[in-house]
């Protein structure tokens, strides 16, 4: 059984199956029990205040706190609130939990999960709207995904919530009331594996997130001129390479969307991984539509540099000519 | 709280074996035989050796980066022996030979070093909430410098410490400098635990060059701590012989420190002032601390023969490639 759910909601309904099912489960930040998003609305009335944690604004002895939980065996589930205060305790996460495991001779899992609203669109600014997946993408040892889709939403977290690794899975603000099918029924979206959301002929766009949704508009829009695929890659690390090389021996075309900075994101380790492993797939270079290296705009300027469905499109239409 | 003749043994024994270990780093790392950085103990090894000498297996704890800890280490009970060989970045090391000069014993709660200071003090926010939640009277040993309090961190973890009530002791272990800066240009106040006050968390300050000093004070703490009564916070009151580390000129803010400065800091020798009290109490003769002392370089030496045998840890990309996330 299927119900349509807002993405919001999928989150809210990962974290109470999870923490159901495993009493290890507990998520801690800051005015989760009153809620700042939905997705935490009620959880302190069926959990308590041992496993839904209210700290003080203190970044990172909220983090450092489900650091300690996680070498003693819990799996905590972090929510930064918004993505930009993950960088306050970044180097905890980037650092400690990414690189630790490792270093200390691959004894000790981390099990936990970091969250948080991401997105520009709300007019918020840099502090409350900047991404955070390529700034952990950059570190190892932590895995990083983002829903686009209800049904990714609630799959991916409860994947994040059994993985053994720490892993980075914001959402974005801009999808958070969308709505789409969700089934009741027990699953996970695993980490690592894209998606392929329309399928086409001509041209590639691997776009996530909000992007997504402009993608799929824009390949909408030039089906009878362009056929475009639209793979979402729900991941970012792993990053499926096969299910993008596979497109692209059929289309010999990619565009990548990303609402990150240009410099040293997303979509550009996937250009030059493209480069090592399927240049000769390659019509055309390969293109992307990121933000141009600018802060996040508050006020009325966030247009300048978001991705939007006219840029997605004249980049289609450039790879394409 | 007095000790018994048997933990004043047990005491002793450790301090000795801190020094013998502590003082064959030197010479490895003058010959060129030991990785990274290190951190001389002498003058400042009894706060370790007191704080940890008394914990069970399963209580947490996070040793101070001073002797790299090693006192803290072998009181726990863990054989240094791959502590050494992480150290020559050997195969046998306790991180695999990853780390250069990082710890991590999980069998015995200690789960990770940081090299960036301070950074002990949030996840052990983490491990006394764990521990409280187990309902299982372990205790968190937090072991730091000064310096350590300089770090956001330390305020955070305290605050959480003193809202949550969990079992953490906060073990300062005051040498006085953090490289070269004096203690008392950086900090505000003449104690560091004046800070633990403010977070209402009960403070004790104690000579840190008497480890039979420094033992009974965490073991009030401990006790403290095991009865469910929150956090508690010790300064040792202690100091180092040595640089820094070794290479770094040993400076007092930009002046070097003379000899005088060092001499007068000896006649408080923690080594002089713990076989002054077992002898004067006659809790050992001088025959038993010689076979101590025999027994400790007998350890040493045979941790280092174990480590030198070790091959070098020099694995395959593919095989680190493996290694950096959890199955
Ligand atoms: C985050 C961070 N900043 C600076 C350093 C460099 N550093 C290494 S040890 C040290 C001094 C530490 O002083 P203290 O905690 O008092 O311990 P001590 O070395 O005096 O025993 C400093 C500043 C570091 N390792 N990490």
């Amino acid at each position: 059984m299927s119900r349509d759910l807002p993405l919001i909601e999928a989150i809210r309904e990962a974290l109470i199956e999870e923490m159901e099912q495993d009493e290890k489960v507990f998520l801690v930040g800051q005015d989760l029990r009153g809620t700042i998003f939905p997705h935490t609305s009620g959880l302190v009335d069926r959990f308590g205040t041992e496993r839904v944690i209210d700290t003080p604004i203190s970044e990172s002895g909220m983090y450092g706190t489900a650091m300690g939980a996680a070498h003693a065996g819990y799996r905590p589930v972090v929510d930064f609130m918004f993505g930009g205060f993950t960088y306050v305790t970044y180097s905890e996460v980037a650092v400690s939990t990414g690189q630790q495991y490792f270093l200390h001779g691959s004894q000790t899992p981390m099990p936990l999960v970091i969250t948080a609203a991401v997105g520009a669109g709300g007019r918020l600014a840099n502090d409350h709207a900047m991404a955070i997946h390529g700034s952990f993408l950059h570190q190892p040892g932590i895995k990083v995904a983002m829903p686009s889709t209800p049904y990714d939403a609630k799959g991916l977290f409860k994947a994040a919530i059994r993985d053994n690794n720490p892993v980075v899975i914001p959402w974005h603000m801009g999808l958070m009331m969308d709505k789409g099918p969700v089934p009741e029924a027990d699953y996970i979206v695993p980490l690592g594996v894209a998606d392929v959301k329309r399928e086409g002929n001509d041209v590639t766009v691997l776009a996530n997130s909000l992007q997504l949704k402009n993608a799929l508009a824009v390949a909408e829009k030039l089906k009878d001129e362009i056929s475009v695929e639209v793979i979402d890659p729900r991941t970012f690390e792993p990053f499926d390479m096969p299910t993008l090389l596979k497109s692209l021996e059929k289309t010999n075309r990619l565009v990548i969307v990303d609402e990150d900075w240009e410099n040293g994101g997303f979509a550009s380790t996937i250009s030059a991984r493209v480069m090592e492993q399927g240049f000769d797939l390659l019509d055309a270079p390969v293109t992307r539509v990121t933000f141009p290296n600018i802060p996040v705009p508050g006020g009325y300027m966030e247009p300048y540099i978001m991705p939007n469905p006219q840029k997605i499109e004249a980049a289609i239409r450039s790879v394409c000519a | 709280m007095s000790l018994n003749k048997s933990q004043m043994v047990t005491l002793f024994t450790n301090l000795v074996r801190t020094n013998e270990y502590d003082l064959t780093m030197y010479g490895r790392m003058m010959a060129g035989k030991l990785l990274g950085f290190y951190h001389p103990g002498e003058g400042g090894i009894a706060p370790g050796v007191g704080a940890c000498s008394f914990l069970n297996k399963d209580d947490f704890f996070s040793p101070h980066h001073r002797a790299h800890g090693m006192g803290h280490m072998l009181s726990k009970g863990i054989d240094l022996k791959t502590y050494l060989a992480e150290h020559t970045g050997k195969q046998g090391g306790c991180c695999a030979g990853r780390s250069s000069f990082h710890a991590s014993y999980p069998a015995f709660n200690q789960f990770m070093y940081s090299g960036f200071i301070g950074y002990n003090f949030t996840p052990a926010t983490g491990w006394g909430w764990a521990a409280k939640r187990a309902g299982k009277q372990q205790v968190v040993m937090m072991c730091s410098g000064d310096g350590s309090y300089g770090q956001d961190r330390a305020h955070e973890g305290m605050l959480m410490a003193s809202n949550w009530r969990p079992p953490i002791i906060f073990w300062c272990e005051n040498n006085g400098l953090a490289i070269h800066a004096r203690t008392d240009d950086m900090h505000p106040a003449e104690h560091i635990s004046s800070l633990a006050q403010g977070f209402d968390i009960p403070v004790e300050i104690v000579d840190g060059q008497d480890v039979f000093a420094c033992a009974e004070a965490a073991l009030r703490a401990i006790e403290h701590c095991r009865n469910g009564k929150g956090p508690f916070f010790v300064e040792c009151k202690t100091t180092r012989f040595r640089e820094h580390d070794i290479g770094t000129p040993d400076l007092i803010e930009d002046k070097p420190r003379t000899e005088e400065m060092i001499n007068e800091l000896k006649q408080r020798d923690p080594m002089v002032i713990a076989t002054e009290r077992v002898l004067a109490e006659g809790i050992l003769t001088q025959n038993e601390i010689d076979r101590i002392k025999d027994a400790a370089a007998n350890e040493v030496a045979d941790a280092w023969a174990w480590a030198d045998a070790q091959p070098k840890a020099e694995p395959c990309e593919e095989a680190l490639l493996a290694a950096v996330y959890a199955p």
